[in-house]
This record gives C-alpha cells, sequence and structure tokens, in this order.
C-alpha cells in the first residue's frame, strides 16, 4: 500500500495544479471576454482607424479579436466606427438585431457617440445611442488604434466582470 | 485666343435668347429665362467648331431676396480647354424648369440631386426621386431658408417599414 499512497500523493498534486473549479457563467464570460468576434462595420474615416488596428503595425490579434466577420450572425461584437448617417441608421439597428446574444456594442469616435462634428447636419443622427445600446464608448475623432484596444479592453473587464458592472450601474 | 471665340458665340446666342451675357475670369456667362433652357442648350452643343458637348456639372443656387433659383449648368468643349457656364432663373415658389436628360442621359443623377436638395422639378424627367436622402424626408435642405430640425427631434428614428 505505500507504493499507492505515493502515486495518490502524485495525483493530488496534478488535480491542485490542473483542475480548476467554476462557475460555468464564469468561465464562459472569460472566454468571450478574451476572443470578441467582431462585425466589421465601418462607416466613415474612422473605419480607417479600425482597419489600422487590424494591420501588423497594431496588430489587433495580439489581443484575440482580430476575427473580422462580414456577417452579424457569426459576429458577437459591434464596432459602430463612423458618422451614422440617419439613412443608414434602419441598417445599423437591422444588423444589430440579427447578431446572436450575448451581443455588446462599441462606440468608436465622436461620431457615433454624439454626433462629433457633424451634429448640426439634418442628415447624421446624434449618437449612435439614440437607436441601439452601447457598451463602451471611445472619444476621439479619429481615435487611434491604441484607444480602440483600450476600449476593448474596458469591454473585456465588463464582461467578465457583470457583479462590478451591475454595482456601478444599479448600485447592488 | 480661342476662348475668343467662344466669348463671341454666347454673345450671340445671348442676343438670339434675349439672354444676358457677361464674361467671369474668362469664362463666358449666359443668364437666360428658364423656359428657354433647352434651346439654349441645344444651341451651346451645336456651336460650330467648338461644340459644348460636355454637361459638367448641373446644379442650382438659392436667392431667397430676389425670389429666385437659378440652376447652373457647365458645359465643356472637348475640342479645346474651355468651359461656358449656363444660368436659367426660375421663379423660387414654383421651381419648374425642362429636363436635359433628353440631351445628355448623364444629367439623370444630377437632376435627381438638384431635385433632393433644391427641390427644383425637372419636367420630363423619367424618374425624379430623392437620390441621396431617404424617401420620407421633409423639405429641401440647401434652400437658404431651411431650418434643421433639433437634435432631439432628429434622435427620434422612425424607421420605414417595407412596402411602405
Ligand atoms: S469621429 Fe472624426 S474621424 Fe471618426 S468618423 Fe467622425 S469625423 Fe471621422
Amino acid at each position: 500500500m505505500e507504493v499507492d499512497n505515493e502515486k495518490q500523493h502524485e495525483a493530488d498534486e496534478m488535480v491542485k495544479k490542473n483542475i480548476i473549479l467554476a462557475k460555468l457563467d464564469d468561465v464562459l464570460n472569460w472566454g468571450r471576454g478574451w476572443s470578441f468576434w467582431p462585425v466589421s462595420f465601418g462607416l466613415a474615416c474612422c473605419a480607417i482607424e479600425m482597419m489600422a488596428a487590424g494591420g501588423p503595425r497594431f496588430d489587433i490579434s495580439r489581443f484575440g479579436y482580430e476575427v473580422f466577420r462580414p456577417t452579424p450572425r457569426q459576429a458577437d461584437l459591434m464596432i459602430v466606427a463612423g458618422t451614422v448617417t440617419r439613412k443608414m441608421a434602419p441598417a445599423v439597428k437591422k444588423i444589430y438585431d440579427q447578431m446572436a446574444e450575448p451581443k455588446w456594442v462599441i462606440s468608436m469616435g465622436s461620431c457615433a457617440n454624439s454626433g462629433g462634428p457633424f451634429v448640426d447636419s439634418y442628415a447624421v443622427l446624434p449618437g449612435v445611442d439614440s437607436i441601439i445600446p452601447v457598451d463602451v464608448y471611445i472619444p476621439g475623432c479619429p481615435p487611434r488604434p491604441e484607444s480602440l484596444f483600450y476600449g476593448l479592453l474596458q469591454l473585456k473587464q465588463k464582461v467578465q466582470n457583470p457583479a462590478k458592472v451591475r454595482l456601478a450601474k444599479h448600485g447592488k | 485666343m480661342e476662348n475668343s471665340v467662344l466669348l463671341k458665340l454666347v454673345e450671340e446666342l445671348a442676343q438670339k435668347l434675349d439672354g444676358e451675357f457677361e464674361a467671369s475670369l474668362g469664362t463666358p456667362v449666359l443668364k437666360i429665362k428658364g423656359a428657354r433652357t433647352t434651346e439654349a442648350l441645344q444651341a451651346a452643343r451645336n456651336f460650330s467648331g467648338t461644340p459644348c458637348e460636355f454637361l459638367h456639372d448641373l446644379t442650382a443656387v438659392d436667392y431667397p431676396d430676389r425670389n429666385e433659383i437659378e440652376v447652373v449648368y457647365h458645359l465643356t468643349s472637348l475640342r479645346g480647354p474651355q468651359m461656358i457656364r449656363i444660368k436659367a432663373v426660375v421663379d423660387r415658389n414654383n421651381p419648374v424648369i425642362d429636363t436635359a436628360v433628353r440631351i445628355w442621359p448623364g444629367a439623370d443623377f444630377m437632376e435627381r440631386e438638384c431635385f433632393d436638395l433644391m427641390g427644383v422639378k425637372f419636367n420630363g424627367h423619367p424618374d425624379l426621386r430623392r437620390i441621396l436622402l431617404w424617401d420620407d424626408f421633409e423639405g429641401h435642405p440647401l434652400r437658404k431658408d431651411y431650418v434643421t430640425p433639433s437634435v432631439e427631434e432628429r434622435k427620434r428614428l422612425r424607421i420605414m417599414q417595407p412596402g411602405e
């Protein structure tokens, strides 16, 4: 039995190192936060910065967010990069509605946040949050790719810590 | 040198159509009544020697104090680097003018844009709809007296249902 004892001990060590117990929700959120699949939704000049973020110099894949999908069915994050005109707004809403749950929205640039330099225009929607709910706002005109990464990492925090978000939003 | 030819031709045309003629920075400008547009455009297109057969641009300018809208045509002659400008004056309250699509099929989209933003109606246009703005937009935003709705109003978005 001594030999078995030693083996048992070894196995216990292995268990400690390799098995983690957690709630399923936490694990899923942990995974989601590390691999957003953004739907490519470039509308104006901010889209150029989003493309630069995808290129090798800034390299969005360092964070695992490089899987830009051309279809909303396969995406869980919408980066609204640019000016939302009122003619485009129904399309934005439709694409958001077509995305599968859970889904998040990043509003990139002052245009998507609030209308930006075109807020007085008859044709521009003053802020994309008037038609879809927004999780993270990235200020700037345009925001540099680093800002986009910072926004994505903020969203990661938000996704991985739903309790903190609830606390900040509702106080309980 | 060649421009002097065109200046002379346009001046003659102005007399024929009882319009006004002026030279602005070397470009002959012909100002006529809206009703005579087709005549003027046809004549300019058939100028002997330097036919101005390329419609460069078609737009309009709003003059609320004179209660007029000027529809502006820029024509270029491909036989030499020169351009003429034809301004057709229409009434601001009822801006109707004959279409240029019969002469230049390429005028189609330019006239639609002009209708969309300035509200000029082109008689005989095959498909006069809005081109830049959405279909249930109210008003013509490049008119000088257009008032942009407030931010709150623009935030309220009504999405058109299919078939509406
Ligand atoms: S925020 Fe600035 S850079 Fe971005 S879309 Fe608007 S105008 Fe362009």
